[in-house]
């Protein structure tokens, strides 16, 4: 079955571009961060210098973890459910279920240590700069070199690899339950309800991320720039909660907008069954919408309130505190531009998996043209469910956060942030699909139908 | 059999539903290249139903599709209806084929997202037209599935889906309906019931079909049986039974395995 695994990995490396990319981004950042504990183990590294160190790898880390978790185990998701009908085959000449387990599970493994390695050299780059920022603030003396050692290469592998396998070993328990018939079936037509497993995924992340907001505004509040930490999280959490109950949130709104669609005619007709049965498809390609939009305006709006705070305070800001923001943005824009790559990288697997599709509706008389006009309402109705459920997740981080340090709900900062966000979004996501789409439906429809 | 109509490889352009005029097709960049089709000319009068037989390789699929506008020759050209096919954009040979053309595909290639109903309907509301689903609802009765409507295809069976398939083709009310293998999927009772919605197809409502088809019983429910061997018309026989075709295949496969021991292939 590992000769299978790796057969397979080879034959349709780009099926599992996905994947690798996320891990491979995933694991560099992880790496770069990990590294700060390395090289606070150096020798004469104390106090402060330490404590900064520490903070920064376990803080940024850690929800940085969180997020590459959750990125991995969508692609791996989403790659495992676009060869539904290949589990279907294989099957059907005679694999077992734990084969099938096993196949899946090889794959994932394969490709995180793959993916793991080869994030070394930029990770250790990517943890030379952070360290480097540090020696500017004056956060950590310049004589603490940066170090990559054992601390950052045996986390940054180590989580890659178990959180690859752990999440194939869930998407390949469900591939392999399902009966033949039943998944040749699947491949066609999933399931719309909404599983047990997403409701209490959705409930529990949205349940800490209130707890988050709840903290930052009572406990945290007075506590300065600590707050930050709570806050942060809050609206990662809430966004990956409003992942886990995309289905349902897409549905819905595919509900209300039906109408609308329609009035578009035959491509709109499509897009609305579209939306309507291929839920979990669709719910892929929203999630990274949600996690970008989220994190994004959270954390760009946090640092404003808290420049505004320091502002206020009557401050001048020193030159350590211009460097603490340097920093704050760098650690932001590594993680915007972290889930802006997942949302351009999740939307070309999910559109150029729908090849076949497009084929067989220009098969039945659509012109090219038509096709696109389905995936550009598509992409519409899913861009606005994403930015809107972003913009309530970043609710999570923005008011609390404002709440703590200036009395006041409402955050500070332009609303030119929030217009940029969401231009960023919506220009990210309709030209990846477009353009993916339109890569699709240029090879003749005869051939990618028997493709 | 009544109201048999004869088909002509070649001649009169009265009453001509399908045209080709020295069809090349070639595969493959300079160098490595395979020649599907080597100059085909044939020409099918309105309301003939024709089968198209050869050895696998022989051309069969790709005579289809270039006929019917789905693939491009590299030389020669098509009419279908009287009218030239359009060498333009992919849109507009779409739109060509919305007026014109039927397709029947071995693998049936419904839009799995799309019931039974929407699946039919979709090539008028892609054209424009009006969506009349009474007739929609007809065509569907026609092919023995008026009951099943509301059902995805995943929900139906092989010879259930390739009936809608042929429901989808024939809702336009297309001059021409081309089949890929429309049978080779199906057991022989839904091969059946398929063979006569093409019949069907041909001799109440005047259309013009033309099957590829491997089975012999299948080419002979067609007026006329065209026979390929490495992309060329190497036989034309009229009122096939299932016997004669059976025995012209044999003799065909024998005779293009000779050739090609000669010509050192
Ligand atoms: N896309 C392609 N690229 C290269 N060669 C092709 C392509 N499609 C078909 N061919 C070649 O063209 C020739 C004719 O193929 P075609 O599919 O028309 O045969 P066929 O008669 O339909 O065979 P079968 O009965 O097996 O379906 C074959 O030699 C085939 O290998
Ligand atoms: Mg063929």
């Amino acid at each position: 079955m590992f000769g299978l695994a790796m057969r397979s990995l080879r034959k349709r490396a780009g099926a599992f571009g996905a994947s690798f990319l996320s891990m491979f981004l995933g694991a560099t950042i992880l790496m770069a961060f990990a590294s700060m504990l390395d090289t606070a183990t150096g020798d004469g590294v104390t106090g402060t210098a330490r404590e900064t160190l520490v903070t920064m790898a376990s803080v940024v880390g850690g929800w940085g973890l969180i997020l590459v978790v959750f990125a991995v185990t969508s692609t791996l998701t989403l790659s495992v459910r676009q060869r539904a009908a290949e589990m279907a085959l294989l099957k059907s000449v005679g694999a077992t279920p734990a084969q099938i387990g096993r196949m899946i599970v090889g794959e994932a493994a394969g490709v995180a240590v793959a993916a793991g390695l080869l994030a070394i050299v930029p990770a250790a780059l990517a943890g030379r700069g952070i360290v480097g920022l540090l020696h500017d603030t004056g956060q950590v003396p310049a004589d603490v070199p940066h170090a990559f050692g054992p601390i950052a290469v045996s986390m940054g592998l180590g989580i890659t690899f178990v959180s690859a396998t752990a999440a194939a070993l869930i998407t390949a328990r469900r591939a392999a339950r399902v009966r033949v018939a039943e998944s040749m079936a699947d491949a066609a037509a999933e399931k719309t309800r909404l599983s047990r497993k997403r409701i209490a995924g959705g409930a529990l992340c949205l349940l800490l991320a209130t707890y988050a907001a709840v903290l930052t505004c009572t406990l945290m509040k007075g506590k300065g720039t600590d707050a930050m930490a709570s806050a942060g999280q809050a609206d990662i959490a809430a966004a990956i909660g409003f992942a886990f109950l995309a289905p349902a949130i897409i549905r819905g709104v595919t509900a209300l907008l039906a109408a609308p669609l329609r009035a578009f005619g035959a491509a709109g007709d499509l897009a609305v069954t579209t939306l309507r049965r291929r839920t979990g498809a669709m719910s892929a390609a929203v999630t990274p919408i949600i996690l970008f939009t989220g994190t994004a305006v959270g954390t760009l709006y946090l640092q404003a309130t808290e420049n505004a705070a320091t502002d206020a305070a009557g401050l001048s800001k020193t030159a350590d505190q211009k460097g603490v923001e340097t920093l704050n943005l760098v650690v932001i824009g590594m993680v915007v531009v972290f889930t802006a790559i997942m949302l351009v990288n999740t939307l070309l697997a999910a559109t150029a998996h729908r090849r076949r599709e497009f084929a067989q509706a220009r098969l039945t008389g659509a012109t090219p043209g038509q096709v696109l006009g389905t995936v550009a309402l598509e992409s519409a109705v899913l861009t606005v469910i994403g930015v809107a459920c972003g913009t309530v997740a970043s609710v999570f981080t923005i008011v609390p956060f404002g709440i703590a340090r200036m009395d006041s709900p409402t955050p500070d900062g332009s609303v030119w942030i929030f217009i940029g966000v969401v231009a960023l979004a919506v220009v990210l996501t309709g030209a990846t699909t477009l353009g993916s789409a339109r890569r699709a439906v240029r090879v003749p429809a005869v051939e990618a139908v028997a493709a | 059999m009544l109201g048999r109509k004869a088909a002509r490889p070649a001649g009169d352009a009265g009453g001509e539903a399908l045209r080709l005029e020295g069809v090349r097709r070639v595969y493959g960049p300079e160098g490595n290249q395979v020649v599907a089709l080597d100059g085909v000319s044939l020409s099918l009068p309105v309301g003939s139903f024709t089968a198209v037989m050869g050895p696998s390789g022989s051309g069969k699929s790709t005579l289809l599709q270039c006929a019917a506008g789905l693939d491009r020759p590299t030389a020669g050209r098509v009419f279908v209806d009287g009218a030239e096919l359009a060498g333009g954009s992919e849109a507009a040979l779409t739109k060509f084929r919305r007026q014109r053309i039927g397709f029947v595909f071995q693998q049936f290639n419904l839009l799995p997202t799309l019931t039974v109903m929407q699946n039919v309907t979709l090539p008028l509301k892609l054209a424009g037209r009006k969506v009349d689903r009474r007739r929609a609802q007809e065509v569907l009765e026609r092919v023995g599935l008026g009951d099943r409507l509301d059902h995805l295809p995943s929900e139906l069976s092989g010879g259930q889906q390739q009936r809608v398939a042929i429901a989808r083709a024939l809702v336009t009310e297309p001059r021409v309906v081309f089949g890929d293998e429309p049978t080779g999927a199906l057991d022989t009772r839904s091969a059946r019931a398929v063979l006569a919605l093409l019949q069907e197809a041909v001799r109440v409502y005047g259309q013009t079909v033309v099957m590829v088809t491997h089975d012999p019983v299948a080419a002979a429910h067609a007026d006329a049986v065209l026979y390929l061997a490495d992309g060329r018309i190497v036989g034309y026989q009229q009122a096939p039974t299932a016997e004669t075709v059976a025995e012209r295949m044999t003799h065909l496969a024998d005779e293009v395995e000779r050739q090609r021991i000669t010509a050192g292939v």
